[in-house]
């Protein structure tokens, strides 16, 4: 049992590397005689393809081997000349295996394949009489029933001959005595071959269970057919078609034909139709012929001849099809890389990258005519060194733009192949020169729209001279998507200018609303400031001079003071009136050529004198060199010492000095005078609101909030610039410029 | 109240041309004096009272010998108080207008010797009250104040070549005003 097992497993291993099997050489000899005629013959074909057991199951297991999972109804020799084609299977029968003279003469396999042939005219009759299944594709059951006696002797020839030897001596059961030498009888082998190529599981019954008077009920859907091969079988048989007369008959074909539903008498009938007609088929297949060793060589090589020449067209069709690929690998790569690339600078890297690597060529330029014409902007990269240069030359001169833009670029049919570089981008030439190392260089242009954008230079590597044909298409749709990529990199570059833009315009709005904001403020403060002026002043002249007149001939003290504070505070309130106008409507400047450091000390001197009494200090650094101003000297002093009053407030709340920063800003040809103070700082809210009137950030106190407001209206009435920058805890920097004036002040 | 005149005063008391006074004077008619050690030729009052009523001259223009002073000023509460303050001081016989062309009509029948002027009438404005006054030479010793709540500096340098000779920004002091309306009158 463990050497049976054994040997059984062995048989497998030998079926697992079993690719096709061997037809008579007579056989072989008609068939390729047909193949490689000039004429061909698709019925003669068709009729070895269905006399042939081994030939027919090659062709099955193309059917499979080609993905055409064979349909019932198409389980036949014509559908599958259909399903795969005359051509493919013609292509694959060239290289058909002949049968070893010595297998053929031990094995008696002549007698097996009349045998296959019998059974599959028998069973194709059967099937057409008792109508439950199709005769077809019984012929090709029938003929496939006995697969593994094909095998067996080509696989095994010694085990066989054992077998043939075992039977003949007497009474031993063939299957058996194949299962004891074999390890496994030939209908076991046939349907593990079966199985392995993958065929039908109808086709892979019948061989399995032609010998078996009951079929398992798994099995029962394929009953019709292998009944159908059974009685045909026994038919062949009897009609002494059988392979070994040896072989025992256990069944009778007319009980098994009645079982069927056919009349014994049918059986013989049938018999008897198969014999008439075998003989014309077994000689029209050439299957007793016994070809010479020269005619068989002389097939051969003419197959042969044929096989190269279908050899030579599949490589052909590989090549066509790598270089396709190349193509196709080589877009997919370079688009896959310029989907991540957003500048024309990262466009024009990765299409020499590209190129180098894919293409294999010793230096890529590619480069970028900038949309202007002023400049052409690219980059260059080797095959061994990857990118080394990049450049933006301005190409503005006419003739190296004549160039640049010349006929070249006319398309010839859509595209453009690469032509000689030397001439057409001299430019390129003149000015990287030695870098670009030994021609020959070509060039091809990047077209978008039928606008030139650029180019692609570039050098073959290995000394190679010319561009094939091959390459001059990959470098045109290289430079097509590369346009394309260069066109889309501007186009983003452009929206980002644009947004730029944008922002800077709506920023410049912003600014101008704000300003048209403030002198709208202004505007209608002014035009309130001057009715207030009206509508308070006349009463308050009617109050003031009522006390006036009843302080006249008053002579009590304490009267005469209350009076005389009602004319005081009427002053007063005019004051604060008069005050709000010339905020709103600052008196016309009278300038004059001042110089500001002058100006400064005179205010500082003013300043110093209030400050008696106080730790207070009002320091001035000027640089030596201010050049002067032109601005009204009392407006711009009063302003200034507004501002320094500020400051001394600012200090008197926690701080120590003042100092007055009076410098010259060459680049803008201006004058800074800057007061700072180390006072206790704004908080940003009270920063914001320095400059509104009446506004005060510490208590209301005596200046009213108008001393910086009215500063900052002055200075600008003189053509000046005041702003003011402010931390809590860092003190208090005004900052006031002035144009410098042309001449000298007066001395 | 003026107790000596020259002949150009008492030919303006009396209407008369400067000289007609001068031939009363040099044939008796006026009687007068000589300032001493000159020929100015000088009136006393009580003379020239008796020269008016002999000749019959109306004695409207000697009698009261207050200057005639008109107040414009759409402001009730600011025209009384004014009327008030230059009446008080008896120098001045006072007359008021509310608007523009009130001024104009009483200036033609008042013949005021001075304006108090307000800058912002209801109808017309100031500067062509001014001019109107100056275009009338019956009216070149009319004197102009003007008195304003807002008027800026530079457009009072206008109004003084209008003939405005103070300006005077409310609230003022009452005395500063009558010495002003004084000097200009000279009394």
């Amino acid at each position: 049992m463990a050497a049976s097992s054994l040997k059984r497993r062995k048989v497998e291993l030998l079926l697992d590397g079993v690719e096709r099997l061997p037809t008579l050489p007579g056989v072989a000899q008609h068939l390729l005689a047909l193949l490689v005629s000039a004429k061909s013959a698709p019925r003669e074909i068709q009729q070895v393809l269905e006399s042939d057991a081994a030939l027919a199951a090659r062709v099955l297991q193309l059917a499979v081997h080609f993905g055409h999972a064979p349909t019932p109804e198409s389980i036949t020799i014509q559908g599958l000349l259909r399903t795969v084609g005359l051509e493919e299977i013609a292509a694959d029968l060239l290289s058909v295996d002949i049968v070893d003279a010595e297998v053929l003469r031990r094995g008696r396999l002549v007698r097996l394949w009349k045998h296959n042939l019998a059974t599959a005219m028998a069973a194709q009759v059967v099937a057409a009489r008792l109508g439950t299944v199709p005769p077809d594709q019984a012929l090709l059951a029938g003929l496939l029933h006995d697969l593994g006696h094909v095998a067996l002797p080509v696989l095994m020839p010694k085990a066989f001959g054992q077998v043939i030897e075992r039977v003949e001596a007497g009474g031993a059961d063939f299957l058996e005595v194949e299962r004891e030498l074999a390890g496994m009888d030939h209908a076991v082998l046939g349907k593990q071959l079966a199985q392995r190529w993958g065929f039908p599981e109808a086709i892979q019954n019948v061989i399995w269970l032609h010998h078996q008077a009951n079929i398992p009920v798994e099995q029962s859907g394929a009953g019709p057919l292998i009944r159908v091969v059974r009685l045909a079988d026994l038919i062949a048989r009897q009609e002494g078609f059988g392979y070994h007369p040896s072989e025992q008959i256990r069944d009778n074909a007319q009980e098994l034909a009645e079982r069927l539903g056919l009349a014994g008498a049918q059986t013989e009938a049938i018999g008897q139709q198969v014999a008439d007609a075998i003989g014309a088929n077994i000689r029209a297949v050439g299957m007793e012929d016994e070809p010479t060793p020269g005619q068989l060589w002389r097939l051969v090589s003419a197959a042969n001849r044929r096989l190269g020449g279908a050899y030579r067209a599949v490589s052909d069709q590989r090549r066509e099809v790598q270089v396709q690929f190349r193509r196709a690998d080589l877009l997919i790569r370079l688009n896959g890389r310029l989907a991540d690339c957003h500048s024309s600078r990262e466009v024009l890297e990765t299409i020499a990258e590209t190129a180098c690597e894919v293409l294999g060529l010793r230096l890529v330029v590619p480069y970028l005519l900038a949309r202007s014409y002023e400049y052409v902007e690219g980059v260059s990269a080797t095959g061994e060194g990857g990118i080394e240069h990049h450049f933006l030359y301005e190409v503005s001169q006419s003739e190296t733009l004549r160039t640049l833009l010349s006929e070249d670029v006319a398309p010839l049919g859509g595209v453009i192949g690469p032509v000689r570089a030397e001439r057409v981008e001299a430019w390129l030439f003149e000015r990287l020169g030695e870098r670009l190392g030994a021609g020959p260089f070509y060039t091809v242009a990047m077209v978008v729209e039928g606008v030139k954008i650029g180019g692609i230079v570039f050098a073959l590597a290995g000394g190679k001279k010319d561009t094939g044909p091959q390459e001059t298409a990959e470098l045109v749709a290289l430079a097509n998507l590369a346009g394309v990529a260069l066109k889309r990199a501007q186009a983003e570059a452009d929206l980002v200018a644009l947004s730029e833009e944008l922002a800077e315009a709506n920023r410049e709005l912003t600014a101008a609303q704000e300003a048209r904001l403030q002198q709208r403020n202004v505007a209608s403060l002014s035009e309130m400031a001057a009715g207030a002026a009206h509508e308070i002043n006349n009463p308050l002249a009617v109050i003031s001079g009522r006390a006036q007149q009843l302080l006249g001939p008053e002579q009590d003290a304490a009267r005469r003071q209350m009076l005389e504070s009602i004319v005081e505070q009427s002053d007063r309130i005019s004051d604060i009136i008069g005050q709000l106008r010339r905020f709103a409507r600052p008196p016309r400047p009278q300038p004059e050529t001042v110089d500001p450091a002058a100006l400064v000390r005179s205010v500082a001197d003013d300043c110093r004198a209030e400050l008696e009494g106080t730790p207070v200090t009002v320091t001035i650094e000027a640089h030596k060199a201010v050049p002067a101003v032109r601005v009204d000297p009392g407006q711009v002093a009063e302003a200034l010492r507004e501002v320094v009053r500020n400051g001394i407030e600012a200090c008197a709340r926690g701080g120590t000095c003042v100092t007055i920063l009076v410098q010259p800003l060459a680049a803008e040809d201006a004058v800074r005078i800057a007061v700072v103070d180390d006072g206790p700082g704004m908080s940003p809210h009270v920063r914001a609101r320095a400059f509104d009137p009446f506004y005060c950030g510490y208590e209301a106190g005596r200046h009213r909030g108008m001393g910086l407001p009215k500063a900052f209206r002055a200075v600008e009435a003189n053509g000046g610039q005041m702003a003011l920058e402010s931390t809590p805890g860092q003190g208090t920097t005004v900052r006031i410029t002035f144009p410098a004036a042309a001449e000298k002040p007066a001395p | 109240m003026k107790d000596v005149y020259s002949t150009g005063e008492a030919a303006k008391v009396c209407r008369v041309s400067q000289q007609t006074i001068i031939r009363c004077f040099d044939s008796g008619k006026l009687e007068g004096f000589y300032v001493p050690g000159s020929r100015f030729r000088r009136i006393p009052r009580e003379n020239l009272m008796k020269f008016m009523k002999e000749n019959n001259i109306p004695l409207s223009n000697l009698e009261s010998g207050k200057k005639k002073v008109l107040v414009v000023d759409d402001e009730p509460e600011l025209l009384d108080l004014l009327v008030d303050a230059l009446e008080r001081d008896g120098r001045f016989e006072v007359k008021t207008a509310g608007t523009g062309y009130d001024a104009g009509l009483l200036t033609q029948q008042f013949r005021p010797d001075l304006i108090v002027l307000d800058y912002m009438l209801p109808d017309i404005n100031a500067g062509v009250v001014c001019r109107t006054i100056r275009a009338n030479p019956s009216l070149a010793h009319t004197q102009i104040i003007l008195i304003s709540g807002i008027v800026e500096e530079d457009k009072v340098r206008d109004l003084y070549q209008m003939g405005v000779k103070a300006f005077m920004h409310k609230p003022f002091r009452i005395d500063d005003l009558l010495a002003k309306a004084a000097e200009l009158l000279q009394v």
